[in-house]
């Protein structure tokens, strides 16, 4: 593991200043395979927990499902107009009425205790060590570290630069993504400029509408270092389908580098009053 | 039989009148539930035909149809998808859906079921259904005028708004829903009147029939949910042309309220779509069970407790809108203890079938996949209800998946199976058993085919309402697409064999189902006369369709 | 026949009450407009702030942040951000921030705020004594103001179990032009955005 970690700082600090070369060679952890059945590899301790509870949930709903199936099948066979020319005339049964509501009552309770669990574990906050800031417009993200005042654009690269081989998927790279440190508790506020959007990586299990006029928290924890990917999940218009998402989260140290070469970048341009005054004098 | 073949023929009976004077100014709700029905299949056509654009289009990545398409209709090709989107759903929820089992089955069956005459305001239900029409239209204008209306269904501000949709295609859908929503208080109110008023001496309401239950429950929920609808709808359309600010926050206006106010109308409105299809599953189930429905009572009240738990869940819609974590916690509990009566439901169709001596006719064969996919919808309802889980589905496949298994394979199954039980009794005719049979069996599978694949790709991370995917999503989007062009054969198949039937049919009896089948309307020659009952039924002695003539 | 005309006496009765209780819902609907603020400002959903005449809290010793967020909607020719960026208080202690606004048009224009915090839990535990919520404020060409918000931190948040562990939240303004205010010209297409459309639209006012 060490190995891989110091193999993985190694080549991400010498990429440090072609930035975008980054897109190219991330391990992608939880990218979906053909064919996938379930939730994408989790990436966060929200969506460790999530993963678990859907499974939980399946098998519960498999079973029922397939109880059901077994009773119509039975009263296919057992109860067919051959096998049983006789309707009996039962219409009433008050012991299995009450076994019938109160087992489902029990089902459900057994689903809720988790089901809070993980409800109230996800919206519990330690303090987290970074802010970040994700505002939706039509049709792009703008990232903001609110503490540093870094603030860029992401927008979506067009088809026609996708580059298959090197790994890139159509629909989801950006031409810059939102760097992240892994193993750092982070606080992501959502707003939008001007119709819903809803942010989210379903690996980091997280998922919250950006409204105009309103601010929104959540938090999130990256385990795994990689490339991640979401898309806009609700629908803003147009180009709805063409605002991905794209994360790459890095050990603390290899975003405190990137983090310096950022602030370094923003000392050389002239702040925003300076700017805002001489267009003022105009 | 015996009511109505015993006595000598008026000279009123069966007088019809003629023309085209018949169907515009009808008051007779046989007419009017027929006329309900054909508009809900024109509206299908239309609805199945946007959904079959969809399926054909996310067959494989990148854009197929909609950009040839989108030229036609003067758009662009990724609005012109979110449009489709938005009419499909209109037309599905408001124009196929709630007339045919309200507006056709309601009004064929309902005042038949109690032994009335007619509804309470043969005149108001001729309204009802003549608001209907210019809804329609539109609701069809909404989507080619201007820009079209491509906001989804819930029309959310601000992308509703002028901000959003600056032309005159919005204001479109929202006169649209006005027009079908006063359409259905009006339904509502009359079918409420009926049913109150207007039962067969006897027959108290412990005595009705399911359907009727089910009807009278719904019309409740009309009458309380639509005019929130309006109410929104007048406020959205305000903001959009009178400067008014109740969802923008430059005026002091919140676009979140829109959606409780949406979704206050919105959750109940899909109990309106399925509390019918509940009662008619139960009549079948019973028919052809030759059992009366077991736990008849709890049956009703399962079914009054879902309508009025569905007012308190609304904001299970809303879980990732920003939400403090307690009214999510309450919103949890409220949805899944829906599940318990909808349960008690399901086990009832099984306990009535269980004992019983049973023939897999089509209608049953609806029923009976009715109640094994509705099953399926349901648990999935109880995955999404929970407001930690949603995270992972809000606003993906997933949800399109559950809602398509309880309303497409819910609702439209009990349709069907509503269809093929009442078909001799609306036409007189007699539907042939092996083309029910080979309809239920490919839609069966076709819409297995075209919706189970969507959970996984809702799982795996697919956003609803995209136009294109990432191509690792290909594979089950590919499987889907290939259930919908089985479902579209089966469907097109059950048009041609309809209309062959309906012209050249055998003729079919009073009773085509044996003696399970104990409501009113087997009573009356097939198709039902003008005038339904020549002497008005009478409950006081126990029910007469029991014990049929000797 | 009198039998025939009770009938439809009882249908007419039972369609009214049918009528008015589709007039009182549409009604509830309009009335639950103000409501729906009122519940926001009363339980603090949605993240709204609480807001008192004056602080009644015992100031205690456990401290808390509050960090300041500023967004300015683009058809608003302003620009709009706090003086500090957070500030860490002691629970139950009264603390005045303020906000700067600046007009960078050649016009008096009006804008309008609106505002929450964040995680929203926390709202009902933060107090405003004076702010410039929802009051419009019109500000004359190159006109700067600052807009002063005192607030506090209920100490009972110490006691929601729920809300205990937060030890920052954050206050957020977004500030709009007025309904009023908008020029008669065709409203910005909001797809043509542009991230400094502050200063850019600034020759166009």
């Amino acid at each position: 593991m060490t190995r891989i970690s110091a193999f993985f700082t190694g080549w991400v600090l010498t990429l440090v200043s072609a930035s975008s070369a980054w897109a190219q060679e991330m391990p992608t952890p939880s990218f979906p395979v053909p064919w996938q059945l379930n939730l994408q590899t989790p990436a966060s301790p929200v969506a460790e927990r999530l993963v678990e509870f859907h499974n939980f949930l399946l098998v519960i709903c498999t079973v029922i499902s397939v109880i059901v199936l077994a009773l119509l099948i039975w009263c296919a066979i057992r109860y067919n107009a051959k096998a049983n020319p006789v309707p009996s005339k039962n219409t009433h049964n008050t012991l299995l009425e009450i076994v019938w509501t109160a087992i489902p009552v029990i089902v459900l309770v057994i689903i809720a205790v988790p089901s809070y669990r993980l409800l109230y574990y996800m919206d519990r906050v330690e303090d987290p060590g970074l802010t970040i800031k994700v505002i939706g417009n039509q049709w792009y993200w703008t990232y903001e570290f609110p503490d540093d005042d870094i603030s860029f654009d992401s927008l979506p690269l067009p088809d026609d630069e996708i580059d298959i081989a090197a790994g890139q998927h159509r629909l989801l790279e950006v031409d810059t993504p939102l760097i992240l440190p892994t193993d750092t508790d982070i606080r992501i506020l959502f707003t939008a400029t001007d119709v819903l959007h809803a942010w989210t990586i379903p690996a980091f299990g997280v998922k919250l509408d950006n409204v105009p006029g309103r601010t929104n928290e959540t938090w999130t924890r990256i385990t795994i270092p990689g490339k991640y990917y979401g898309q806009c999940s609700e629908l803003c218009g147009i180009d709805h389908s063409y605002m991905p998402i794209v994360v790459h989260a890095v050990s603390p140290e290899e975003f405190e580098a990137w983090r310096a070469d950022q602030l370094a970048a923003n000392d050389n341009t002239p702040d925003d009053a300076n700017r805002l005054a001489a267009l003022i004098q105009e | 039989m015996s009511t109505t073949a015993t006595h000598a023929h008026d000279d009123d009976h069966n007088h019809a009148p003629k023309g085209i004077s018949r169907w515009l100014n009808s008051t007779n709700h046989k007419d009017i539930g027929t006329m309900y029905l054909v508009f809900s299949v024109v509206a299908a056509l239309v609805g199945g035909g946007l959904s079959l654009l969809i399926r054909i289009e996310l067959g494989e990545p990148g854009i197929q149809v909609f950009d040839v398409i989108g030229e036609m209709m003067g758009s662009e090709a990724k609005q012109f998808y979110n449009v489709t989107v938005t009419a499909h759903a209109l037309l599905m929820v408001f124009f196929v859906v709630m007339p045919a089992l309200i507006g056709g089955f309601g009004n064929w069956f309902v005042p038949m079921m109690i032994g009335a005459p007619d509804m309470a305001f043969p005149r108001m239900n001729n309204i009802s259904f003549w608001l209907m029409p210019p809804a329609l239209i539109l609701l069809i204008l909404s989507g080619v005028m201007g820009q079209g209306a491509g906001t989804g269904w819930t029309l959310y501000p601000p992308l509703s708004g002028l901000a959003g949709q600056p032309d005159m295609s919005v204001d479109f859908a929202i006169l649209s829903l006005h027009l079908a929503g006063a359409s259905s208080i009006l339904g509502a109110t009359n079918f409420i009147t009926t049913i109150l008023n207007m039962r067969a001496p006897g027959m108290t309401m412990h005595k009705a029939p399911l359907f009727v239950w089910a009807t009278l429950i719904t019309a409740v929920l009309l009458l309380l949910a639509m005019p929130v609808l309006a109410g929104a709808l007048t406020m959205l359309l305000t903001d959009r042309n009178f400067g008014t600010a109740f969802f923008d926050p430059r005026g002091g206006g919140d676009p979140l309220l829109w959606q409780h106010l949406f979704w206050f109308f919105g959750h109940p409105e899909v109990y309106i779509m399925i509390l019918p299809a509940f009662g008619i599953v139960s009549h079948i189930v019973s028919t052809f069970s030759r059992k009366p429905v077991f736990g008849y009572l709890g049956m009703a009240y399962a079914m009054a407790s879902i309508g009025i738990v569905g007012f308190v869940v609304w904001a299970h819609h809303m879980y990732t809108v920003g939400m403090g974590v307690n009214y999510r916690a309450y919103f949890v509990a409220v949805t899944m203890a829906i599940a318990v009566p909808t349960g008690i439901k399901i086990f009832s169709w099984i306990a009535t079938m269980w004992g019983g001596s049973i023939s897999f006719k089509t209608p049953m064969m609806w029923a009976i996949g009715f109640i094994f996919l509705f099953t399926v919808g349901g648990v999935t309802g109880v995955v999404l209800a929970n407001a930690g889980m949603d995270i992972a589905m809000h606003d993906t496949y997933y949800v399109v998946a559950h809602f398509h298994y309880v309303l497409s394979l819910g609702a439209i199954f009990a349709i069907f199976a509503g269809f093929y039980y009442w078909f001799d009794k609306m036409t007189g005719k007699v539907y042939p058993e092996w083309a029910g049979q080979l309809h239920f069996w490919t839609t069966f599978i076709g819409v297995n085919v075209l919706f189970f694949p969507q959970h996984f790709l809702g799982l795996a991370g697919m956003p609803r309402r995209y136009i294109d995917y990432p191509d690792i999503f290909a594979e089950w989007n590919m499987v889907s697409t290939w259930g919908a062009y089985l479902t579209m054969t089966s469907t097109v198949f059950f048009l041609i064999v309809t209309l062959i039937v309906m012209i050249a049919g055998r003729k079919s009896v009073a009773n085509p189902w044996g003696d399970g089948a104990t409501t009113l309307e087997w009573t009356v020659a097939s198709p039902a006369p003008f005038h339904t009952f020549e002497d008005t039924p009478d409950f006081t002695g126990g029910n007469p369709a029991a014990h049929p003539a000797e | 026949m009198s039998s025939g005309t009770d009938f439809s006496r009882r249908n007419r009765r039972t369609a009214t009450t049918a009528f008015v209780v589709v007039a009182g819902m549409v009604g509830l609907t309009f009335a639950f407009v103000p409501l729906y603020t009122l519940i926001c400002q009363v339980t603090g959903l949605g993240g709204t702030p609480q807001v008192a005449e004056r602080n009644e809290t015992d100031v205690s010793t456990q401290e808390i942040t509050v960090r300041f967020d500023a967004n300015v909607d683009r058809s608003l020719p302003w620009d709009f951000a706090p003086n500090e960026a957070s500030v860490t208080i002691n629970l139950g202690a009264e603390y005045l921030t303020s906000y700067r606004s600046t007009n960078l048009s050649d016009e008096a224009v009006t804008g309008i705020s609106t505002f929450n915090v964040t995680p929203l839990k926390a709202a009902q535990y933060f107090t405003k004594i004076e702010c410039f919520c929802f009051t419009e404020q019109t500000l004359e060409p190159g006109q700067s103001v600052d807009m002063p918000v005192t607030f506090y931190i209920d100490p009972a948040i110490l006691e929601d179990e729920l809300a205990n562990e937060v030890q920052t939240i954050t206050l957020s303004y977004t500030f709009y032009r007025t309904l009023d205010d908008i020029p008669d010209e065709e409203p910005e297409i909001i797809s043509e955005a542009d991230q400094v459309i502050t200063t850019a639209q600034v020759g166009s006012f």
